[in-house]
Parts: C-alpha cells; sequence; structure tokens
C-alpha cells in the first residue's frame, strides 16, 4: 500500500510487451474501421496480422491477451462495445483463437510439419470467419439462405488470410532481425 | 520462408471451398421419375435414368416423349401451337412441362420441390 491507500501493481515484462502489442493492434483496428466495406462483415482484417505475429514470436498466451484487448478496447474506442458488430468481432476473435491455439500446439507437437505465419493467418481468417457466421446465423439472422453467403465469405478468408499472412511472413522477418540485431528495445 | 504446415492448410482450405460451393450453391433437386398425366389421369410412373422415347395418346392425338441422362422433353405432340416442345429439357424435382390441347403433362418427383404451386 502507498500513502494514497492503492495498491501498487507490479507489472511484469510481458505485461508491457502484450501492451505494446495490442495498443498496435487496436490502431490498426480503428483504422481499418474507417474504411468502407463492400459487404458488412467483410474487412481485410489488418490487426490479425498483429495477433499472429504474436503468436509466433511469443506464444499462444499472449496472441490470447492481444487479441482480446484488441476486440475489447477497440470496440470501446470505436462506438461498437455490445452492438452485434462488437458480438461478431468477439465471436470471430474466439472462434480464430482456438484454431490458432490448435495449430500452435500441434506445430510443438510435429515440428516438421508445423505451421508458419501463413499457415496461421490463413487458419485465423478461415476460423474468424466461421465464428463470425455461426454468430450471425443462430443470433442474429436464423435463416437458411444465410448460408448461400457462405462459399463466398470463406472465398473472401482465403484471400485475405493469404495477404494478411504476407505480410505477417514480412512483419516477423523484420522484428526478428532487429532482436537478434540488438536494436530492439 | 514457406513451412510444410503452411501448405498443409492452404490444400485444406482449397478443398474446403469447392465442397461449400458445390454444397450451397449445387443443385441437389434433380428427380428421379417422372409423372405422366393425360387428362387428369396418371399413366405411368417413368425413371429418368433410362433412356428412352415414349409415345402417349392424347386428347387429340400422339405426343412423343424423350427421356435422357435425367431429363424428359416433348420431342413432338399433336397441338397446334407447340408449346410443351419449346418448354424443352425438365429435370429438377416439382417441374411441370404440359401440353394443354393435348391434355398430357409431365411433372418430376423430387424429395425437394422447385415451386410449391403452379397456376395457369
Amino acid at each position: 500500500m502507498n500513502p494514497l491507500g492503492h495498491r501498487k501493481i507490479l507489472t511484469q515484462p510481458s505485461d508491457h510487451r502484450i501492451a505494446w502489442w495490442a495498443a498496435l493492434a487496436i490502431t490498426i483496428h480503428i483504422v481499418e474501421s474507417a474504411l468502407p466495406s463492400p459487404v458488412p462483415g467483410l474487412k481485410l482484417g489488418l490487426a490479425n496480422v498483429i495477433v499472429v505475429a504474436v503468436l509466433v514470436l511469443y506464444g499462444w498466451r499472449d496472441a490470447v491477451w492481444v487479441a482480446l484487448l484488441r476486440v475489447l478496447v477497440g470496440s470501446l474506442l470505436v462506438g461498437t462495445f455490445l452492438t452485434p458488430t462488437f458480438m461478431l468481432s468477439l465471436s470471430g476473435a474466439c472462434a480464430s483463437l482456438l484454431a490458432l491455439g490448435a495449430g500452435y500446439y500441434y506445430s510443438r507437437l510435429l515440428p516438421s510439419w508445423g505451421l508458419g505465419a501463413l499457415g496461421y493467418s490463413l487458419l485465423a481468417a478461415q476460423a474468424h470467419m466461421l465464428g463470425q457466421f455461426a454468430v450471425a446465423y443462430f443470433v442474429l439472422i436464423p435463416h437458411p439462405a444465410l448460408f448461400k453467403l457462405l462459399p463466398v465469405l470463406m472465398t473472401a478468408a482465403l484471400v485475405f488470410g493469404v495477404i494478411s499472412g504476407m505480410i505477417a511472413v514480412a512483419m516477423i522477418d523484420k522484428v526478428q532481425k532487429r532482436v537478434n540485431g540488438g536494436t530492439s528495445r | 520462408m514457406l513451412r510444410r504446415g503452411d501448405y498443409l492448410v492452404l490444400l485444406a482450405t482449397l478443398l474446403l471451398l469447392p465442397w461449400l460451393y458445390l454444397t450451397f450453391w449445387g443443385d441437389q433437386r434433380a428427380g428421379e421419375y417422372a409423372q405422366i398425366l393425360v387428362g387428369g389421369e396418371q399413366l405411368e410412373l417413368v425413371s429418368l435414368r433410362q433412356p428412352q422415347t415414349l409415345e402417349v395418346e392424347g386428347y387429340l392425338g400422339l405426343s412423343l416423349l424423350e427421356v435422357l441422362e435425367g431429363k424428359i422433353r416433348f420431342v413432338a405432340s399433336a397441338c397446334q401451337n407447340k408449346q410443351c416442345v419449346h418448354r424443352r429439357w425438365i429435370s429438377l424435382g416439382g417441374e411441370v412441362v404440359s401440353c394443354l390441347p393435348n391434355r398430357v403433362s409431365i411433372a418430376i418427383l423430387g424429395d425437394e420441390q422447385r415451386f410449391d404451386a403452379i397456376n395457369f
């Protein structure tokens, strides 16, 4: 206890690291929310690049923190907290985190057949879309015609997943070079 | 740069997508049997799997029907305007083609019906 009656919270270096990456993801989330989208729920998902990078660099636990903080804080700042958009975003994030977790521990089990950033990103994009779709169908619009959209949405997820995967590969490469070169903070 | 698992995920996705398109965009309503009616009376059920030609005696004369690869059509009919012939092939459950002057009609039977009801 300090004189003001507050308990000092001790933070670990990992907390700072998560905060930094989450801040980056939130910034990208907000910038991206300003871009118009042709179909609701169809976005490039650049914030997922950060999640994938954190997964590859620091592991699944950190990725969960960054992704969930991104959804929570991002929605508070954009103003969609607890709206259908938020529900879609959260369900997508949870689904993609589960898929990433499965992929991550599978890669540890079988390193020679493990996934790289591109595989993670593609996996995350597909799971994100499926999670969103499940909520959209079971909660928001329970109409069988919605399934006609699924193939198109999954094709979009494939394209976006590959694009953000390539971005993630390039980004992780740079980050690792900096860390190895000793210029990273 | 790419690891083997990446190709695995990519392959799985590329296999998943055609399946999705076939499942949700494909037409699974193809009928198995055609019901042939003359003046409201059912003549016979014709399997669409067996290629054949049928001659049906209507109120004006003969109607010639052809079955081929799951489809059926009027080849010729003893009517004036040949609407039934111009309707060409039908294959989906619930589809109907009829020659009203000759009072011959064909309806495809299927699990799923394309239309709930048809008025003339």
